[in-house]
């Protein structure tokens, strides 16, 4: 006490403060109030516009618009519920059938569920939610992109032409059918079993039609303007109270919400950029849950009193991507070299304070249909050094040619959570030889070169998750050859596995297409398309009074579980 | 003769920021990455990057760009820059002139406060040190700026973080202008300290003052040193010169010879401070990063890193003219302070 009057007097400040701590530590209203602290809040509520990436926007669209179905609750591990992925549950919709002979899946709708504008959910919702994300208006359209990957009929790139006949297409047709108020039924191209998995995703939530035709204008007939700035008007737990971006998001429960009014009334979800700055508003108490801290600031709450650390493993990875197209990482020889010369114990240690394990596989091992496949990766520099002169590089002689290939690139931004593994990869390779340089670069021009350029040839990624749970659509994202693979960020291309994956797609019966899945894992670990680092845990720092804390593959943290 | 010269430089002004906004528009055009990638992100099937390409214009050749951006022969059906449109930002899709006048306050708010407290700090002191060269005064200010100047704003913030809020508990956390559990006043000017007093909120007022109280302090204790010092090296000189000397032997009481020697000192502190706040309005950023205060600093970062091409123009527009602007007023402050200019 003697140093705080001190230090106040000293400068000449202790009346105002005294006056000024009282007023600001006013008591908090009788209704129960979350605070959230993240890196970011939404930047928009429009899905299909330019923050569809952006994960604090997603966790606007979770949390305001309700999807069809959900995953049903799994285990709990540790106080964190994780979900089931082999079972599925009714959200917005009840149940559904799925007929083999038509391909038509249907969707029985709930009855009397009310929007936060108090308007009655039926199957209007569904179809202007589809009709919206076919009509392509949207700057970036991930609508129409999961309503394709699931094989929806007539959610195909001949929409994106220029001519008249395909802007006449753009229109929704009877591929997504009202039957009557509380049924749809919804029709694939092709048998594929990503139709339920894709629903789950927050590009195929479901909009209050009725409030969003409200605010639409001729020159914005689908009323992106209004949710990018102003409201996502859905039949969620939580309706928008206030929001200024790139400051706070509040959003108060929904009364009318199917499932019950959720326990805390109001969520104040504010941005707090600093990841110091959350870990010391939490260890004060103000804060109730906080994002985004990196392992170290983990570590360093284990002992915290009164916190308590959520959380398990998931889909979070880290993985170093070797692109195809950049020599010398064509030869395969290269690339095992460069899987055996990963410490991945050491990663495990010394990036993640031992919450992490090594990934081995290409797909996250808590997803149905993973399997541990037979070629396997571990730190073994005699293997690698053994590897380097079979490529034709005894002890990294001739590198020095491919300096530009060895810049090991990954987001900046991400200091914290990748230098450490940037810096021993770069040691450990360096000991054998191989010549590698440090390239942090910013995100968005690293996603430049690592989706669109596709000229990345070395780089540390931990940023990328496939959200739909399924192996299929995490090949088809990142490991089939375009233009049916949509983001093959290193250049793969393999016939073998484009034929299983083609398999796998539209193969009816579970254990077959699993199968094919299998194979095709075996395939990608072969030929090292990625080479998996760790699967670390998703982890969120809290009160520990709080409870209830659910974790989704999106990541995004789900307010409507979380209780005290 | 004031006025003309006004109007001149206003003139003159316009013309710069048609510099400055054709120099903008094809340097990040230079920038190595392209916007699209940010955008259509793991979606990045060919169709779906030209749709988003489209969508944001960059499909156009650059000519008919730089058309739709000035409003000037522009085929996108919207209003340009000499309309007063700055288009729309392609990270949040809201238009660019909302979104700075939210941030710009923000950051004048905190730099307005503290370049005056630390004008209003740094005068006495500064003076007191030139008197008695020496002396505790000119102590103070010696060991002041040899610590504040030692390491950056950010670092200071952070530590004063540390000690007044974690430990001390007598800031509040750094979370923005205001305590979260109090419902935001309506923006009417920005400045949250006036517009909480305009609606009669006493208690938002008290609480945003006590949310500015760190940030503040950052900035004064980071840049009073430099303003002390100019003030000291001004005051100095002016006791020492002839006038001083004259009026001196003149037998004029001691307080009237400061009076002299300080508006001799004045005229130099006054242009620092002018160069502080056009310098701070972007260099605040690791005081806004720190105390979350979303000002126009993190506003410029966040767009730059975005590529997001209206918000970088539209930023480095309105710094550009708030700058010319503090100089034009500097230059009036001059003509009043110094008799010999004449304009």
């Amino acid at each position: 006490m003697r140093t705080r009057a001190a230090l106040t007097v000293k400068l000449g400040f202790a009346p105002l403060l005294a006056a000024l701590s009282i007023a600001a530590t006013e008591p908090a209203a009788a209704q129960k109030t979350l605070l959230v602290l993240g890196e970011s809040v939404p930047a928009s509520l429009d899905y299909d516009g330019p923050a569809g990436n952006h994960p604090a926007s997603q966790t606007g669209f979770h949390n305001l618009i309700e999807p069809l179905v959900d995953y049903a609750a799994g285990k709990v591990e540790d106080g964190t519920q994780l979900l089931d992925f082999t079972k599925f549950e009714g959200a917005l919709a009840e149940s559904w059938s799925f007929d083999q002979a038509t391909l038509t899946w249907t969707f029985k709708l709930r009855q009397g569920v009310k929007s936060c504008a108090g308007n009655t959910f039926t199957a209007d919702d569904v179809l202007y939610t589809y009709a919206r994300a076919k009509s392509l208006t949207g700057k970036a359209p991930i609508g129409y992109f999961l309503a394709s990957v699931a094989s929806v009929a007539n959610f195909t790139p001949a929409l994106f032409a220029k001519t008249p006949e395909a802007i006449e297409m753009r229109k929704l047709g009877d591929e997504v059918k009202k039957v009557d108020d509380y049924t749809v039924q919804i029709r694939q191209s092709a048998p594929n079993k990503l139709m339920l998995p894709v629903l789950t995703i927050f590009g195929a939530l479901t909009y209050d039609s009725k409030e969003m035709k409200a605010h639409a204008t001729t020159e914005d007939p689908w009323s992106h303007d209004y949710t990018n700035n102003v409201n996502a008007p859905s039949f969620g737990p939580y309706c928008l109270e206030s929001w200024k971006k790139d400051e706070e998001f509040v959003a108060k429960a929904n009364p009318n919400y199917y499932r019950g009014k959720p326990y805390f009334d109001r969520v104040i979800y504010r941005k707090v950029p600093q990841s110091a700055n959350r870990l010391a508003i939490l260890r004060t108490g103000q804060a109730s849950i906080v994002e985004s801290l990196t392992p170290r600031e983990i570590e360093s709450l284990r002992k915290a009193p009164n916190i308590t650390i959520g959380g398990g493993y998931l889909n979070a990875t880290m993985f170093v991507l070797l692109n195809f197209k950049s020599k010398p990482f064509d030869n395969p020889a290269m690339r095992k070299a460069i899987a055996y010369a990963i410490p991945y114990q050491d990663v495990i240690k010394t990036s993640y304070f031992g919450e992490a394990k090594q990934w081995e596989g290409l797909v996250p091992s808590a997803y149905p249909g993973y399997v541990k496949t037979k070629s396997q990766y571990s730190y073994d520099p005699a293997k690698a050094k053994q590897l380097l002169a079979e490529a034709g590089y005894p002890d990294g002689k001739g590198l020095e040619a491919f300096a530009d290939a060895f810049k090991l690139s990954y987001v900046a931004e991400r200091e914290s959570n990748l230098g450490p593994t940037a810096t021993l990869m770069q040691t450990r390779l360096k000991a054998l030889g191989i010549p590698v340089q440090l390239d942090p670069q910013p995100a968005t021009q690293l996603a430049d070169r690592q989706l669109v350029k596709k000229d990345l040839p070395f780089s540390l990624y931990d940023q990328s998750k496939p959200v739909g749970v399924d192996p299929a659509y995490a090949m088809q994202l990142y490991f089939v050859t375009p233009p049916r693979g949509v983001n093959n960020m290193t250049n793969f291309s393999d016939a073998k596995l484009d034929e299983l994956f083609s398999k796998a797609q539209t193969e009816p019966d579970t254990s077959k297409r699993n199968e094919f899945l299998a194979e095709a894992q075996e395939v990608l670990m072969d030929k090292l398309p990625f080479v998996p680092v760790v699967e670390n845990k998703l982890q969120f720092a809290m009160q520990s009074k709080l409870k209830g804390l659910v974790l989704y593959p999106h990541q995004n943290l789900i307010w409507r579980h979380l209780h005290e | 003769m004031i006025g003309r010269f006004v109007l001149k430089r206003l003139g003159i002004a316009f013309l710069q920021l048609i510099g400055v906004a054709l120099v903008v528009f094809f340097m990040i055009r230079m920038l190595p990455a392209d916007p699209v990638a940010r955008l259509v992100g793991m979606n990045a099937s060919k169709d779906a990057y030209e749709q988003s390409a489209r969508a944001l214009g960059v499909d156009q050749p650059l000519w008919q760009q730089l058309a739709n951006f000035l409003g000037v022969f522009s085929n996108s059906g919207q209003k340009g820059l000499l309309q007063g449109n700055l288009g729309v930002s392609w990270v949040t899709n809201t238009p660019v002139l909302t979104e700075i006048r939210d941030v710009l306050p923000v950051t004048l708010e905190i730099v307005t406060y503290s370049l005056l407290l630390a004008f209003l700090i740094a005068l006495p002191l500064g003076l007191a040190s030139a008197r008695k060269p020496g002396g505790i005064a000119d102590r103070i200010t010696l060991i002041w700026g040899m610590f504040a100047g030692a390491q950056p704003d950010f670092w200071w913030g952070l530590l004063f973080v540390f000690v007044f809020y974690f430990l001390l508990n007598v800031a509040p956390p750094p979370m923005g202008r205001i305590d979260p559990l109090l419902a935001t006043p309506q923006a009417i000017t920005g400045f949250m300290t006036i517009d909480t007093l305009l609606q009669g909120r006493f208690d938002a007022f008290l609480s945003a003052l006590h949310h500015l109280m760190l940030p503040v302090l950052t900035l004064v204790y980071v840049v009073s040193g430099a303003i002390v010092k100019m003030v000291r090296t001004n005051t100095l000189r002016a006791l020492q010169s002839d006038y001083i000397l004259y009026a001196r032997a003149s037998g004029l009481p001691e307080a009237q010879v400061a009076r002299y020697a300080l508006r001799a000192a004045l005229t130099p502190a006054i242009t620092l401070v002018g160069i502080f706040y056009s310098v701070l309005l972007s260099a605040a950023v690791t005081i806004e990063v720190v105390f979350t205060m979303g000002g126009i600093g993190q506003y410029a970062v966040r767009s730059i890193l975005a590529f997001d091409y209206p918000a970088i123009q539209g930023v480095v527009l309105v710094v550009a003219f708030v700058s010319l602007m503090i100089y034009l007023l500097l230059d009036i402050v001059h003509a009043y302070l110094d008799p010999r200019i004449r304009y």
